[in-house]
């Protein structure tokens, strides 16, 4: 295992979240379930960030603030959407200003869909996301080596 | 040859400043400029060189004649100032001009006769440094302006009449006052040199003649014809109750016997704090940045205010062992050095944060000065040395700045650091060097803080802890505003003057010199004259630690000129703005309404806290008490003498 | 005589603490982190958290604002690790005081050399963390001076008692602004270690992957080395002190995470006062009875 798993820093943006699963995602991080077990700190800041939570649909608004926040991350970098909303589009999918799910923006990584989405759902994303980082991270580090 | 060479340096500044009175053209002043600043500063290492290491040497001259003279010259800028009082209609300046024309004419009339001092002009090491600051930064100010003044010119309204040649007139005269003052042993000599520095600033002060110009320079003669009366007052008595004129005699005699003496070195220390510009004589110096900036540079790092210092640093034997000044300088210096770092903190002015520094650092040495033991001065001198060096670069890198982003404002200097590259490292160079460990500023600071602590100097031990403390913030706040860096900014610094270059390039240069050489600077000038003066050598930091900061000085100062702005291989991203960046390199983001917003930052000036208003009043009534106590104790212990 | 040889020993002990300090710090930082944890009814992180952070953030890419931020950070390092070899070496305790401030200089230059709206108040409330702190730091070091006689903190060793003895009142000082130069809350107001806070990341906003390695190691540097300062009020000629003075500097160490778990974040204004005050009354009192004694 690569030390990119041993840490994931997340970073939680609301696209247009009910706050449902806002809630669950903070309630990971209480002593409940505290996931800090893993090395995972919830990060206010991209540029820190391995893991990108987003809860909620993008819309017309919000869908460059998702890019930007995406662009700012480091590489490597995984995308988890966390509930049906932030997978699809959920059931605001067919509202006038919503564009879909969270791949409608950037590339997604993993789903986790629920209403609202489980903790515990929250966490077995994030640890199939550990693999996905891992990966990326070999690549980084032979696209490195190759560099040099 | 020596004595030639004395002579040289106090009488060529003055034909070059009538030389300058009457050239018009602008070419011809250039390079007799240029070329007479190289010749004063040759001339001052070369007595640097010669004499370096040796110990105090005198030089057997005394003459009626130039006694006379110097009476006249005294009698004469009286009257320059009375003029000025009559046309300006200031009372008070006019009366004070009458006054002091009185008391020269007693003091010639009535007790300088018979009184010889029979070495007129020596050297020591202290003067060796003074010599070097005068003659390398002093003239470098006079190049400086070249470039300044036609700038300054072309800024003046359209038929202005043009006053250079009195302008640069008046530069050199100050430089042969500066030399006068630190050569001459004889008091009365060593006057005359003072009144010229007082008068020339009054000035240059008041060089632009507008209302506030005309008003602060007025500020500056009142003040300083106050000291100037307090230095007259203690001839009277030197002269009439111990029978000395000469400068060395009275240290010796006042170390000797410290109550007899008590008057005297507490009338002189007073004409020395008001030239140094402590509270409550601080607010001349604040006026004088009205004046343009070569003025500034000149009177706050080589000379005027470096002559206040000076005396007191000559007479700290005295206030070693004599209570009643040592006690009042060094509350005044202690008490300057806390309240002005303070008051630093709420001005975003550069120049008058740069005031503020300077009083606050002459403050230091100053109450080094009243401490008066060995220690004490090897630190003194330093802080004299690299507040020079620094505080011209400062000074002649605000003036530039000025000039091509059309503003002395620090929020103005954001970016800097891309509009003006080579300016803002030079500046940013300046600033560390006033307030960073491991620069020359900083360790002999530290000096000062070892001294006071061995002393049991507890207050101005709190003094230096707090004030220090302040120092760091407003220095670097400045710093953070220069540091700044963003894609794009357009670079303005095509058009500045070869001659600021020239002359900013070599403040620079002296800094990092001075930096790396202290140790051996140490060695050759300032532990001599310690010797010279108290017989032992006295250093309170290691040569190890010293040597340890000058290395880091080099390694900060490649840091600064070669590997900072450079783009390294990282790859470029935009700073988070918490939102959508509306473009690229800046701080544009799209705010709620779908436009765009920028984000400023102001730095932070406190103003409740460390506030002018609140500040000022504590200080001036602070060290206005202090300074009136200590005259009259000193008036008590002689009439106690007396009975 | 010239002092060179102070100059060699100092470099050796900076080599010395450029590898041991890491080490320790680095097992102090989760100690913080697991205490702090069970503090809040969690499990808390492994012990070696920090260290996994760090080598992933030194496996990240390399991207940053720009080309000048790390050259700042760099500085800021090496100062410190020289601050910690001065200290180590026997030197000048002053010295060591300044250098620390230097290297806050540095680090503060980082942040505003990027011009990030965040990074600079975080930077401008740096700013004045130190100079909350600085008076006290400063009359830390008068004060050991007064008690030892040397500015040397190779000096403790010759001393028949420890210098806490004279100097209690200075340490109650130093312990008030060792909370300041720890960033723990509630003065942890130009950057915090928790979560979220409302300048994101303060002065660390622009600094990402292997420059933010750099400040975390720089960090358990300081760490470390602040530590050491407080152990050297209890250290005296008998060498078992050395072992007073680690237990002593660890109570201190859990004194603060207790601090830094159980208080708000102060304004700006409250921490000025209240670390000033603090220095005049506790080091300013101490320093002066000492003084006229």
């Amino acid at each position: 295992m690569s030390y990119a798993t041993k840490s994931p820093w997340v970073i939680h943006y609301d696209a247009s979240s009910c706050n449902g699963c806002d809630i669950e995602v903070l309630a990971a991080l209480c002593p409940g379930y505290d996931v800090e077990r893993f090395g995972i700190i919830n990060t206010g800041n991209p540029k820190h960030a391995d893991i990108f939570l987003v809860t909620g649909s993008v819309n017309e608004r919000n869908i460059h603030v998702v890019k930007e926040i995406y662009d700012q991350m480091l590489e490597p970098k995984v995308v988890i959407a966390c509930g049906i909303c932030a997978c699809s589009g959920g059931i605001f999918h067919d509202c006038y200003n919503v564009i879909g799910g969270v791949d409608q923006a950037i590339p997604v990584d993993v789903y986790a869909p629920g209403c609202a989405v489980r903790p515990e759902a929250i966490i077995d994303a994030v640890v199939q996301g550990l693999g996905i980082l891992e990966e990326k991270a070999k690549a980084l580090d032979a696209k490195k080596k190759e560099g040099e | 040859m020596i004595v030639e060479l004395l002579a040289f340096l106090m009488i060529f500044p003055l034909v070059v400043a009538a030389i300058l009175l009457v050239v018009r053209s602008n070419g011809a002043r250039k390079v007799i400029v240029g070329g007479s600043a190289l010749v004063i500063a040759v001339a001052s290492l070369a007595l640097v060189a010669l004499y370096l290491g040796e110990g105090r040497v005198e030089f057997a001259f005394s003459s009626e004649a130039l006694s006379l003279a110097c009476a006249a010259v005294d009698v004469a800028l009286c009257a320059i100032v009375i003029g000025y009082a009559v046309r300006y209609k200031n009372v008070l300046a006019g009366v004070l001009a009458v006054v002091m024309i009185a008391l020269v004419l007693a003091f010639e009339a009535f007790f300088a006769h018979g009184i010889e001092v029979e070495y007129g002009f020596y050297l020591d090491s202290l003067t060796l440094l003074m010599v070097a600051v005068i003659g390398v930064v002093g003239s470098g100010i006079c190049v400086y302006a070249l470039g300044y003044m036609e700038d300054f010119q072309a800024h003046e309204p359209e038929g202005a009449k043009d006053r250079r040649p009195l302008f640069f007139a008046l530069m050199f005269l100050f430089l042969s006052a500066m030399y006068l003052i630190v050569f001459s042993d004889n008091m009365a000599w060593l006057l005359t040199g003072w009144e010229v520095t007082t008068v020339c600033s009054f000035l240059l002060i008041g060089y632009t003649k507008t209302d506030e110009a005309i008003r602060n320079s007025f500020r500056q003669i009142i003040m300083n014809m106050i000291g100037g009366i307090a230095f007259v007052l203690a001839l009277f008595y030197t002269t009439g109750s111990l029978g000395i004129l000469s400068l060395e005699e009275f240290v010796t005699v006042g170390n000797a016997f410290p109550a007899v003496a008590a008057l005297p070195a507490v009338l002189l220390a007073l004409a020395g704090i008001t030239k140094a510009a402590q509270m409550p004589f601080h607010t001349w110096l604040l006026g004088a940045m009205v004046a343009p900036t070569p003025t500034s540079a000149l009177l706050h790092s080589s000379t005027m205010v470096k002559a206040g210092v000076f005396l007191l640093l000559k007479l700290a034997p005295v206030f070693a062992v004599s209570l009643v000044p040592s006690v009042m300088v060094v509350l005044v210096g202690g008490v300057t050095f806390l309240l002005c770092s303070f008051m630093a903190i709420s001005q975003s002015n550069a120049k008058r944060v740069l005031a503020y520094s300077t009083i606050a650092n002459l403050g230091l040495i100053t109450a080094c000065a009243g401490v008066g033991t060995p220690e004490a001065i090897w630190a003194g001198m330093f802080l004299l040395l690299f507040h020079a060096v620094a505080k011209s670069l400062l000074f002649l890198c605000v003036g530039t700045a000025e000039h091509h982003i059309g503003s002395r404002d620090i929020e103005d200097m954001d970016l800097l650091f891309e509009r003006m590259p080579r300016l803002a490292r030079l500046m940013m160079l300046g600033i560390m060097c006033m307030f960073i460990a491991p620069f020359g500023m900083l360790v002999a600071k530290w000096a000062t803080l070892v001294t006071f602590v061995n002393t049991g100097q507890v207050a101005l031990i709190l003094l230096l802890a707090f004030g220090s403390a302040a120092t760091f913030m407003f220095w670097a706040k400045w710093l953070g505003k220069l540091a700044g860096i963003a894609s794009g900014a357009e670079n303005v610094e095509g058009t500045v003057h070869r001659s600021e270059w020239i002359a900013t390039g070599v403040m620079a240069a002296l800094i990092i010199l001075c930096c790396v050489g202290m140790p051996v600077i140490s060695w050759m000038i300032v532990e001599p004259y310690v010797y010279s003066v108290y017989g032992t050598f006295a250093q309170d930091i290691s040569n190890g630690n010293l040597w340890m900061a000058a290395i880091m000085c080099a390694f900060i100062a490649i840091v600064l000129f070669a590997s900072l702005g450079g783009q390294g291989k990282a790859r470029r991203v935009d700073v988070y703005l918490a939102g959508v960046t509306a473009e690229q390199g800046t701080r544009r983001f799209i705010n709620s309404l779908s436009g765009t917003s920028d984000a400023t930052a102001r730095n932070w000036y406190m103003e409740s806290a460390f506030g002018e208003k609140t500040i000022r009043p504590v200080g001036e009534v602070c060290c206005s008490v202090i300074i009136v106590i200590a005259l009259a104790a000193a008036c008590a212990g002689m009439l106690g003498l007396g009975l | 005589m010239y002092g060179f040889e102070t100059v060699a020993v100092t470099i050796v002990a900076t080599l010395v603490f450029a590898v041991l300090a890491p080490i320790v710090g680095c097992l102090l930082a989760g100690l913080d982190r697991k205490i702090s944890a069970r503090m809040q009814g969690r499990v808390g992180p492994p012990l070696l958290q920090p260290y996994y952070d760090v080598r992933k953030l030194m496996g990240k890419e390399n991207a940053s604002v720009n080309g000048s931020e790390g050259v700042y950070v760099t500085c800021a390092f090496v100062f410190t690790l020289l601050a910690g070899g001065v200290f180590f070496a026997g030197g000048n305790l002053l010295l060591s005081v300044f250098l620390i401030t230097l290297s806050a200089l540095f680090f503060i230059m980082a942040a505003y050399c990027t011009r990030s709206p965040y990074a600079e108040v975080g930077a401008a409330r740096e700013t004045l963390q130190v100079m909350s702190y600085e008076p006290m730091v400063l009359l830390m070091a008068v004060g050991y001076f007064i008690a030892a006689g040397t500015f040397d903190t190779a000096g403790v060793f010759s001393l028949d008692a420890p210098v806490v003895c004279t100097i209690w009142g200075v340490l109650i000082g130093f312990l008030f602004v060792l909370t300041i130069k720890l960033r723990k809350s509630p003065f942890d107001i130009s950057m915090s270690h928790h979560a979220h806070q409302e300048i994101v990341r303060g002065v660390t906003t622009e600094m990402s992957g292997p420059t933010l390695a750099k400040v975390e190691v720089m960090h358990w540097c300081e760490n470390v080395l602040f530590l050491a300062w407080t152990a050297l009020f209890f250290v005296w000629g008998n060498p078992i002190s050395l072992v007073v003075a680690v237990v002593v500097a660890l109570l201190v160490y859990f004194l603060e995470i207790f601090i830094d778990n159980n208080f708000a974040r102060v304004k700006w204004q409250a921490m000025l006062k209240g670390a000033w005050i603090v220095a005049l009354v506790f080091g300013g009192v101490n320093i002066a009875v000492l003084a006229f004694i």
